[in-house]
């Protein structure tokens, strides 16, 4: 008799689990009849004179940022986002035009200067605004503390332009921030002679591939007829960086089917990897983990290799 | 003064203890019945009242035979036109009397001169081809998750749609039916679109060439992720995969690819003109995976870089081998 209780327990158990195993619809389609909840204020108090509001704010959640920029949310994802706010605005005047501001709230002030950098636009003309700002045609992004902000215009006229920038202004006139993004020191690591403009980024995560790469500085360079990537990223503590390397190189090795090349005479420590017919060089010096990422062969990732060992010990040219 | 203690009880028989469990059993079991009696059967919304059912599609004319073609221009409506000419001309595939369905992409309430969208001149073009062939009808639809009225209003969809004659369906939470794709992985007990295809006899997919942080590009097969509704960006974790089974789910007519600008950064939703190049090609195929496969060369990439594509071929949804369509390539000549 207890067996047949301990049997029937067993099957309600079962059955319990095989249910929860599965996806309920219907928890899927009640989940989305409120993807994003209608912020209740604007994003702005007062407008710039000459723009308007055309629908409320939205705001929407880690949950549900896809909802509003599909794939490429995991890029915000993984850099630290927080939450979105957006509105569109039509510009008096103007018939048909229409901009959307969307701020993002990233947490962190380099968390906003990572998804500022790696989507900046080739060539875009710095717009003088907020921490770091560019103008592309039709569309202004900045970093304001911890917010990412992008103004995007139906069109790329003079005017459109002015409007993106007032409501620009208007926003930073009116959002306080604890602390502002500055990434010089970084930036200063990668010497100007060669550097593609416009090219320094921070990757957020899975840098080369490798998942638990994070928050590493890029920079892309001309070398003769190609191109290489110099990185550079600054750890709590020497014996991380040293780790880090040690992982990045292993990956290189076992992971993506490099081979080790005799290692270079400086810096100490340093290895440089053949991989699909170009070459990594990797090391750590200090609190930083460094390197040459696609160099074309085994001289010129060498030759940077001392450019950016140098820029890390502190010898700027 | 308290009172005397009770006098401690006979213990339990073998028969009173066979008794109690067989009620504690019997107790269980009620128990466990009625649980999966009342399982889902007022769940919230209408949704899981219905059994999935299998929800594949097939539009395709097999009288036609595997085709291609590439027209190259700048004019979209001039394309579509060569392009269309080149494989024996829309009646081959839209009978007099047919119900056209158009999925375009309308994922994003941004202006047309992004091409995150559908373009509405090449929308507006291909309802009137339709109606020219003799469709009974042309519907035009998509699922975008946030804001659809803006969506297809803002990306200047809707206005072109019904300009030129066609009905827009913007889906609600009911027009939508739980399938079970068989041999899926991902698309089991999952809404998918069901509503506007009543009736429906032909498909056409008409999407934008992109690039896109999770899938690699975005074109015609990625496309049909509007038919899913439900918290899809779940499937974001394995895109490859849930892009493969939508092939499996629906065989359409035609694709429409539009490289005419292609997207090579930021995608899919990109933002600024800089995003884009332009590069002059329109590709229509009976063959989802050949068109996506030509498409990936727009963006500088291989089909070998788009996992998809290759387990797609694989599986017999397409071939990736587009040259093996011997496609007509043809130069558009803008009226």
């Amino acid at each position: 008799m207890a067996a047949c209780a301990l049997a029937v327990l067993a099957a309600v158990l079962a059955c319990v689990c095989i249910q929860q195993s599965r996806f309920d619809p219907a928890v899927m389609v009640a989940a989305a009849a409120s993807p994003a909840a209608p912020s209740p204020a604007g994003l702005l108090e007062r407008w710039p004179e000459g723009v308007s509001p055309m629908s409320g704010a939205e705001a929407f959640t880690q949950g549900t940022l896809s909802d509003k920029i599909d794939g490429k949310a995991e890029l915000y994802l993984s850099a630290g986002f927080v939450s979105l706010k957006s509105q569109r605005v039509s510009l008096a005047g103007a018939q048909g035009t229409w901009m959307e501001i969307l701020v993002y709230d990233m947490g962190l002030p380099s968390n906003a200067y990572s998804v500022f950098s790696s989507q900046r636009r080739p060539n875009a003309a710095d717009a003088g605004m907020g921490d770091y700002s560019y103008e592309a045609d039709n569309e202004l992004c900045l970093v304001h503390g911890s917010y990412y902000v992008e103004v995007v215009c139906s069109g790329s006229s003079d005017p459109a332009r002015r409007a993106a920038e007032a409501l620009a202004r208007a926003f930073i006139g009116s959002t306080a921030v604890a602390e502002h993004a500055n990434v010089g020191a970084e930036q200063a690591l990668f010497p100007t002679e060669g550097l593609i403009a416009g090219s320094i980024a921070l990757v957020p995560s899975d840098v080369f591939g490798l998942d638990q790469l994070r928050n590493v500085f890029v920079a892309r360079y001309r070398d003769g007829a190609g191109e290489l990537t110099l990185f550079a990223a600054r750890r709590d503590a020497p014996g991380a960086a040293a780790r880090e390397a040690a992982e990045l190189r292993g990956f290189f090795v076992a992971d993506c089917g490099g081979k080790e090349a005799p290692p270079p005479p400086s810096p100490p420590g340093a290895s440089i990897i053949e991989m699909d017919g170009a070459f990594e060089a990797v090391f750590s010096s200090g609190p930083y983990v460094a390197g040459v990422h696609q160099a074309p062969d085994r001289a010129s990732a060498q030759r940077w290799l001392g450019v950016i060992s140098r820029r890390i010990a502190g010898e700027r040219p | 003064m308290n009172p005397p203690a009770p006098e401690p009880g006979p213990l339990a028989s073998r028969r009173e203890f066979f008794r109690r469990g067989l009620r504690a059993g019997a107790a269980i079991a009620a128990t466990g019945g009625l649980g999966a009696w009342l399982l889902n059967r007022h769940p919230p919304g209408d949704f899981s009242r219905v059994r999935a059912s299998d929800p594949r599609r097939d539009f395709s004319v097999r009288t036609a035979g595997p085709r291609m073609a590439v027209a190259t221009g700048r004019s979209r409506p001039a394309m579509l036109r060569a392009a269309l000419a080149a494989m024996g001309g829309i009646e081959r595939y839209i009978a007099r009397g047919d119900r056209v369905m158009l999925k375009v992409n309308a994922a994003f309430a941004t202006p047309a001169l992004l091409c995150a969208t559908t373009h509405p001149e090449l929308l507006a073009e291909l309802v009137r081809l339709c109606h020219s062939a003799g469709a009974a009808s042309v519907v035009v639809t998509d699922n975008p998750i946030n804001a659809p009225e803006s969506c297809f209003e803002l990306s200047g969809i809707g206005p072109a749609a019904r300009a030129a004659g066609a009905d827009l369906f913007v889906p609600g939470p009911g027009s939508f039916r739980p399938g079970t794709l068989p041999g899926g992985r991902l698309i089991r007990d999952w809404p998918v679109l069901s509503e506007p295809f009543a009736g429906v006899t032909k498909l056409i997919g008409v999407a934008p060439v992109k690039s896109h942080d999770r899938a690699g590009a975005s074109m015609t097969m990625k496309n049909w992720y509007g038919l899913l509704g439900g918290r899809r960006n779940q499937f974001h974790q394995d895109i490859d995969g849930i892009i493969v089974e939508l092939a499996m789910l629906v065989k359409p007519t035609l694709v429409v690819l539009d490289g005419t600008d292609s997207m090579m950064t930021n995608g899919p939703t990109g933002g600024s003109l800089a995003d884009l190049k332009a590069t002059n090609t329109l590709i229509v195929a009976t063959d989802p995976v050949a068109a996506d496969a030509l498409g990936a060369t727009l963006l500088g990439r291989s089909f070998r870089d788009l996992a998809y594509l290759s387990r797609a071929d694989g599986l017999g949804l397409g071939t990736t081998d587009f040259e093996s369509l011997h496609p007509a390539r043809v130069q558009a000549q803008a009226s």
